[in-house]
């Protein structure tokens, strides 16, 4: 069978509403197909799946490969794998897209490996060049720069991306699509992980994911002990503490805290940022910031040139500063 | 007694890399070298593994001489061997030939291992495929962002907390485990070990011919992946620049913005100190 | 000839600088400010073999060689001088005299505890009216028929309020009639020993630098180090050693008064340009850069012969007095450097500088070492 030009969304629905990426990508590709050509279409695997089949055509999907099968309840990696490669292989589309979350992290780089293909992990942005290629766009070498890479030969074109990169189409509830229910092998070999015990634990992310005011730390703070002076200030404001990744490998806050690349993306009314340069896994991040004010003793951080307000000052002097007059100024 | 074999990565040490603006390089031989930390965890769950039941450790890396580095150090923390693959024919992998050479190594010379560890990514590129795709190559089960682990006979017990999931897996050996950053925090090493591991400095040193790839093998060149630009972010943006004595900017960072601040934090704030009745 | 440190020494100094950075960095400043001795640092720092860096592993030691030791103590130093005064004091003159002097049942007894760091090591030998001339020293030792008898007053004595096992530079009377030096091992809990006021220093605040008394104080023969007689032999092997820790130590110092400033130096901006680009600043920092590295060479020499088994006593102190210097001109540039805040204790650099001065001072002084250099160059044979 000769290759498609189709663009493959896998549906990841797992953790539905919260985790929307499959929507946000399936956006994306409705944009790139019209370039390329070929049709948008979702991969849905599982049990009583109509509700993810009819929400995926809803938000842009023309066609969508379905396995519903009991066997299929349960996300495996190794089923989950084996169908997607034999999907792929039966259909040949030229590009398939992942959300970046843990499971598709797993899954994508397996499915990768068997189609004998290349991919991209956690993407921002992804574009179609004059060729038709696939342009995809990707923070690299420790976050400082931003990769372009392309999969010049093989296919399909694989990429994972970013949850939050892309905005979800509005559900329109006119959309049609095609159904396509594909009859799962006979032949899958016995999953060699077995699942023992499995428990909803939504992390406390969420909160910082939705907080009004975020308040973000870096080196910049100087020490541990100056670090915490922000949960102070995060108290008065009724905020979140969130940091990047030098900060969390330092064990100043923990991992949870972590905004950008391999943490969280916020989308705050004000996001304070004290003492953080701005290395593009942690910037990639706060796009979806409102307002920002930054605070760095260097004023021509990255982060402070991002930023509405900038204020040259030592993040940890500024962060008392403002607890004081906010203490002062907060009517009762 | 089981088999590990733990993959680590020498990245550079500090998270912002020198880099020319002019030229559009990296200074990659300016930036010092560390092991990477999200292997260094590996690394400690097998000498947790080692302690509590006995087990052989094989630390193994791709990378340039230099790299050899964090295998004296994975020696001197308890690694019983170390594993240099190292080439020109090898720079430039990227995962899906990078994992290919890993698996090649360990099909050659560790046909008998019973896991493999691995970061669950790099803090310099931190795209986490080279786990699952090595695991795919030797055709084994892999659980990725693991905090805990209890290895048995023929299977391994892992706990792990991922996508708002907290998950208890079994899963059959040979396997492969990939270990979260936030568990496992390594533990320091002692001055003695350092010493220790360079009286018996011996690292193997495999190159591709060794590895069995073919004479026209080129990473660079064969890599599925290839990067056709790299560009710095740089944000411009009018913006309101304070400075000054920190009173002072905390002042006017309240008279100017004190509004939007204060609705933000769905509190009135007064704007100024005579504003008080 | 190969100037660039080997893969061992490369390690050796990121294990103690991951070490140090997160352990220790975040409690400096407290530290100095509260004059703390922070004995839950210590406890971290025992098992990285802290305490017993040349120690053979016989006796619980890493038995590292010293250029490794220097690196430690440089490393150490970079980040709290006070806890690398404490560590090289207890390995230079606290232990090394034991395992060079001691006898096999002396080791045994005292350098396994020490070497885990359960007892600190100190030497004193400085009194009201002895310090750099040693044959001032008024505290003696009286034989009797089973034990020595101690009686004196050690002032400024390095680890003094925490120390546990104390080497005493004393004096008695030989048979004839003329006063021999000894050296005698004491320790903390002997009765007649006591610990005097911690000092109120300058600088390296978090050391417990105290006078120690001995009065009436009894040990057995079995606490007397080498020989009756030996004890300047003693002292001189001991400081020489300790030269090059101090020598390290300085060197670490320097170090982070010079990283302090040049990140200082590209951040600060002044008529809107960062303080780098003027070339005043640049000349500061190329003076330092060049002064630092010159210091580096010359302790690794230095300890370099030691280990090689060559005399190192002219090495030792050019290192120690060349690394000082370098100490107190580079900590005082930093300073300039930062101007007012760097007078402030909001910044690192006024506490480098306050720990600098120290280093021209203790085991033996400037001129002291100036002495002993020329000692070594006019007695070679012209």
């Amino acid at each position: 069978m000769k290759s498609s030009k189709d663009i493959w969304v896998f549906g990841d629905y797992r953790n539905y509403f919260q985790n929307r990426v499959t929507l946000q990508i399936l956006a994306r590709a409705v944009d790139l197909a019209t370039s390329t050509g070929g049709k948008v279409c979702a991969i849905v695997f599982g049990h009583n799946v109509n509700e993810y089949v009819a929400e995926y055509i809803a938000h842009g999907a023309q066609k969508v490969y379905v396995m519903d099968d009991p066997r299929l309840l349960l996300y495996s990696l190794e089923t989950y794998s084996k169908l997607l490669t034999r999907l792929a292989k039966k259909y040949q589309p030229e590009t398939i897209l992942v959300g970046a979350t843990r499971f598709g992290q797993e899954m994508a780089p397996r499915v990768a490996k068997q189609l004998k293909t290349g991919l991209t992990a956690d993407c921002i942005d992804l574009e179609i060049n004059e060729k038709g290629l696939l342009i995809q766009i990707a923070p690299s070498f420790g976050g400082n720069l931003i990769a372009k890479i392309i999969t010049p030969v093989q296919r399909p074109q694989m990429a994972t991306v970013r949850p939050g990169t892309f905005q979800e189409l509005p559900h329109d509830y006119n959309a049609s699509g095609k159904t396509m229910i594909e009859p799962l092998p006979d032949d899958l070999p016995e999953d060699r992980i077995r699942l023992i015990t499995s428990e909803h634990r939504p992390s406390k992310k969420q909160k910082i994911e939705d907080a009004d005011i975020v308040i973000c730390g870096g080196r910049g703070m100087g020490s541990k002990g100056k670090f915490k002076k922000l949960f102070d200030l995060a108290d008065l404001m009724n905020a979140e503490v969130g940091a990047t990744r030098p900060v969390v490998y330092s064990e100043w806050i923990s991992h949870h805290a972590l905004v950008g690349q391999a943490g969280k993306n916020i989308k705050p009314k004000i996001l304070m940022s004290f003492g953080i340069s701005g290395a593009i896994q942690h910037t990639a991040a706060l796009t979806d910031a409102d307002f920002i004010i930054a605070i760095n003793k260097n004023p021509n951080a990255i982060m402070m040139k991002m930023a509405d307000v900038a204020i040259v000052a030592d993040a940890n002097q500024a962060c008392l500063g403002i607890i004081k007059a906010l203490k002062e100024k907060i009517r009762d | 007694m089981l088999n590990i074999i733990v993959c680590i990565k020498q990245v550079p040490m500090v998270s912002e890399l020198p880099w020319d603006s002019k030229t559009g390089t990296l200074k990659r031989e300016l930036a010092e070298g560390m092991m990477d930390p999200a292997s260094r965890r590996a690394l400690e769950a097998a000498l947790q593994i080692k302690e509590n039941q006995g087990a052989h450790i094989c630390a193994v890396t791709m990378g340039p001489a230099m790299a050899q580095e964090i295998l004296h150090q994975a020696k001197a923390l308890g690694a019983d061997v170390g594993v240099l693959l190292t080439d020109k024919r090898m720079a430039g992998a990227d995962t899906f030939l990078t994992s290919h050479i890993l698996a090649r190594f360990i099909q050659r010379e560790y046909e008998n291992f019973d896991l493999v560890l691995c970061g669950s990514q790099t803090s310099d590129s931190e795209t986490a495929q080279v786990g699952p795709q090595l695991a795919e190559e030797l055709n084994i089960p892999a659980i990725g962002y693991v905090s805990q682990i209890r290895a048995k006979e023929n299977s391994v017990e892992a706990q792990r907390h991922v996508d708002d999931f907290f998950e208890i897996l079994n899963m059959d050996l040979p396997g492969l485990i990939t270990i979260d950053l936030s568990a496992y925090k390594p533990r320091y090493l002692a001055l003695e070990g350092v010493e220790k591991a360079f009286e018996n400095p011996d690292i193997r040193i495999i190159d591709a011919k060794k590895l069995g790839l073919d004479d026209s093998f080129n990473a660079l060149k064969d890599s599925p992946t290839r990067i056709i630009d790299v560009f710095s972010p740089t944000t411009q943006n009018e913006n309101r620049v304070l400075k000054g004595a920190v009173k002072k900017v905390v002042d006017q960072l309240f008279d100017e913005y004190g509004k939007v601040i204060g609705s933000a934090m769905g509190k009135d704030l007064k704007t100024h100190e005579h504003d008080e009745v | 000839m190969d100037f660039n440190p080997c893969m061992k020494h490369q390690l050796i100094r990121k294990t103690v600088r991951e070490f140090v950075e997160s352990e220790i960095k975040p409690h400096v400043a407290l530290m100095d400010k509260e004059s703390r001795f922070p004995w839950e640092i210590i406890e971290k720092m025992k098992p990285l073999n802290f305490f017993g860096l040349q120690v053979p592993r016989i006796y619980g030691g890493a038995d590292l060689d010293t250029i490794s030791y220097a690196i430690t103590i440089e490393e150490l130093s970079r980040v709290s001088a006070a806890l690398g005064l404490c560590v090289t004091v207890h390995n230079s003159v606290g232990i090394f005299p034991i395992l060079k002097f001691g006898t096999p049942e002396q080791k045994k007894r005292f350098v396994p505890e020490m070497a885990k760091g359960d007892s600190i090591g100190a030497f004193c030998l400085t009194e009201a009216n002895a310090g750099s001339d040693a044959g001032g020293v008024e505290t003696n030792a009286v034989e009797t028929q089973d034990a020595f008898i101690l009686n004196g007053t050690k002032i400024f004595v390095t680890n003094g309020g925490v120390c546990g096992t104390i080497l005493v530079f004393a004096i008695s009377e030989g048979k004839d009639k003329r006063n021999h030096a000894s050296v005698f091992i004491v320790e903390k809990d002997r009765p007649g020993f006591s610990v005097g006021e911690i000092e109120d220093l300058c600088g390296m605040r978090a050391n417990p630098v105290s006078s120690l008394f001995f009065e009436d104080c009894k040990v057995p023969k079995t606490n007397l180090l080498g020989r009756m007689g030996q004890g300047m032999k003693i002292g001189l092997t001991a400081l020489d050693t300790g030269r090059i820790g101090i020598a390290a130590q300085a060197l670490g110092i320097a170090q982070a008064a010079f990283e302090s400033s040049v990140s200082y130096a590209k951040e600060r901006q002044q008529f809107n340009k960062p303080l780098s680009k003027f070339q005043t600043i640049q000349n500061y920092l190329a003076d330092m850069a060049t002064k630092i590295d010159a210091s580096r060479l010359l302790v690794y020499r230095a300890a370099a012969c030691k280990d090689k088994g060559k005399a190192f006593s002219a090495e030792a102190s050019m290192a120690k007095l060349y690394c000082s210097s370098t100490a107190m001109e580079v900590t005082g540039l930093a300073v300039q450097i930062h101007g007012g805040y760097g007078y402030s204790k909001e910044y690192d650099v006024e506490r480098y500088f306050r720990d600098a001065k120290v280093t021209q001072i203790y085991e033996g002084t400037s001129e002291v070492q100036k002495m002993v250099i020329a000692r070594a160059i006019l007695s070679k044979p012209s």
